[in-house]
C-alpha cells in the first residue's frame, strides 16, 4: 500500500473519516425513550411541560462565589449537610437536605428527581437559624443534585461527594437512595 | 428550510417531542462514528449514543447555547464513552461503512483495503483509552485543541503529549502494513 505516496497517518485518517451509517431503528429506539419520558413527565405534571421545561442558567460567577460559600462554611466549623457522604436510605424513606448558609435569603433543592427545577419543581428549604433544610421522598437510585441559593446561585452539598462526569457543565452532588425491596 | 438546533430545542422545550427526533436525526450518523471508533464496536457504541441522547433529552434545559446542540450533546457522548468500560474488539462488527464508498473501495483494492482496515482496527485498540479519545477528537472529528479541552476538562498541553503518542504509536504499529 506504500504506492499511494502519502503519509501513514493520513492514510489512517482517510479510512477512519469513513461514513458510519446506523439503520432506522436506531432513530426509533431513541424516540421511544424520549416518548416514554416525555410522558412521565407529562403524568407527573413535571418540569414544566407545555409551558416548557423549566430552565436553570448556569452564571460563570457561581463557580468563585461556590468557593467562597465553601471556604466561609469550613471556617465556621459549622458545615453539616445530609446525606453526608454516599447516602444510603430505604425508597419510602425521605430524604433530608440540609445546607448551613446564614447567609441565604433562600435555598432550593434541585435534581435530575425533580427535573432540575427552580420554580414550579424545586423542593424548598426552611431557614432555622442559617440552617437550612428540607425533606423529601426520592425515588431509588443513584441521583445528582445541588442547592440553588438566592434563587441563582450554584451549590454542591459541601459533605457530600461530587458526582462523576459533569456532563452538562455543572458540577452536582452524589445521592444513592437503595431499594430495599431488591 | 431546515430548522437550525435553536429552532429546534426551543419546539422540544415547548412540548414538541417530535422536534427531537429531526435533532436524532442531524447527529445520529455523525457521532456514531466517533462512538464506533473510540468503543470498538456498533453494539456499544449505539447503546452509549443512545444513552447520550436520552441524557440530553432529560436535561434539554440545562443546554445554555441551543445554537451548539451538537457541541453540548458531543460533549455528553464523549463522557458516555469514557464510562462504557473496556474496549471490547469484536472483528467484523466494528467498522460500518456506507455502502457505497466501501464498495468502491473494494472495488479499487479489496484485499489491501480490508487488511489495511483490520489493521487500523487494531491498533487503535492497542492505544490507551485516553490516547485514542485525544487521536480520534483531534485527527478524525477534526477539533481544535481548545474545543478538546473543553470537552474533555483536560488541558492542552496534557492532550498534544496525547496525540503525539499516539501518532507516534500508530505509525509504528502500521507502517510495516502500509509499506508491505
Amino acid at each position: 500500500m506504500g504506492e499511494w505516496g502519502r503519509t501513514t497517518l493520513e492514510l489512517i485518517v482517510e479510512e477512519l473519516r469513513q461514513p458510519v451509517r446506523l439503520d432506522e431503528s436506531f432513530e426509533r429506539r431513541v424516540m421511544v425513550r424520549v416518548r416514554r419520558l416525555y410522558a412521565q413527565r407529562r403524568r407527573h405534571g413535571v418540569g414544566g411541560w407545555l409551558g416548557g421545561f423549566t430552565r436553570v442558567t448556569y452564571h460563570p460567577g457561581w463557580a468563585a462565589a461556590l468557593a467562597a460559600s465553601v471556604v466561609a462554611m469550613v471556617t465556621l466549623g459549622v458545615m453539616r449537610s445530609r446525606p453526608a457522604g454516599v447516602a444510603t436510605v430505604s425508597p419510602r424513606e425521605p430524604v433530608q437536605f440540609v445546607l448551613v448558609r446564614p447567609d441565604a435569603r433562600s435555598v432550593a433543592v434541585v435534581g435530575d428527581f425533580n427535573d432540575w427545577g427552580l420554580n414550579d419543581t424545586a423542593l424548598v428549604a426552611t431557614n432555622h437559624q442559617g440552617v437550612w433544610s428540607v425533606t423529601a421522598p426520592v425515588p431509588a437510585g443513584v441521583h445528582r443534585y445541588a442547592f440553588v441559593v438566592n434563587g441563582k446561585e450554584w451549590v454542591t452539598d459541601p459533605n457530600a461527594p461530587r458526582s462523576a462526569g459533569d456532563d452538562f457543565g455543572l458540577p452536582s452532588s452524589a445521592l444513592v437512595v437503595e431499594d430495599s425491596t431488591k | 428550510m431546515e430548522s437550525s438546533d435553536a429552532a429546534l430545542v426551543t419546539s422540544v422545550l415547548h412540548g414538541d417531542v417530535n422536534a427531537y427526533g429531526a435533532l436524532v436525526s442531524r447527529y445520529r450518523d455523525r457521532y456514531a462514528r466517533y462512538a464506533v471508533h473510540m468503543l470498538g464496536n456498533r453494539e456499544d457504541a449505539e447503546e452509549a449514543l443512545q444513552d447520550a441522547f436520552t441524557r440530553a433529552y432529560r436535561s434539554l434545559a440545562r443546554c445554555e447555547e441551543p445554537e451548539r446542540f451538537g457541541a453540548w450533546l458531543f460533549r455528553i457522548l464523549v463522557n458516555r464513552c469514557r464510562t462504557s468500560g473496556a474496549r471490547r474488539v469484536r472483528r467484523g462488527q466494528t467498522f460500518v461503512y456506507d455502502e457505497g464508498a466501501l464498495m468502491k473501495a473494494s472495488q479499487e483494492h479489496p484485499a489491501e483495503r480490508t487488511m489495511w482496515r483490520e489493521e487500523i482496527e487494531r491498533a487503535l485498540g492497542e492505544l490507551s483509552a485516553d490516547q485514542r479519545e485525544a487521536f480520534l477528537l483531534k485527527y478524525v472529528e477534526d477539533l481544535g485543541y481548545d474545543e478538546m479541552a473543553e470537552i474533555t476538562g483536560v488541558g492542552v498541553s496534557a492532550l498534544k503529549m496525547r496525540v503525539m503518542r499516539a501518532c507516534d504509536r500508530l505509525r509504528t504499529l502500521l507502517r510495516e502494513v502500509h509499506n508491505g
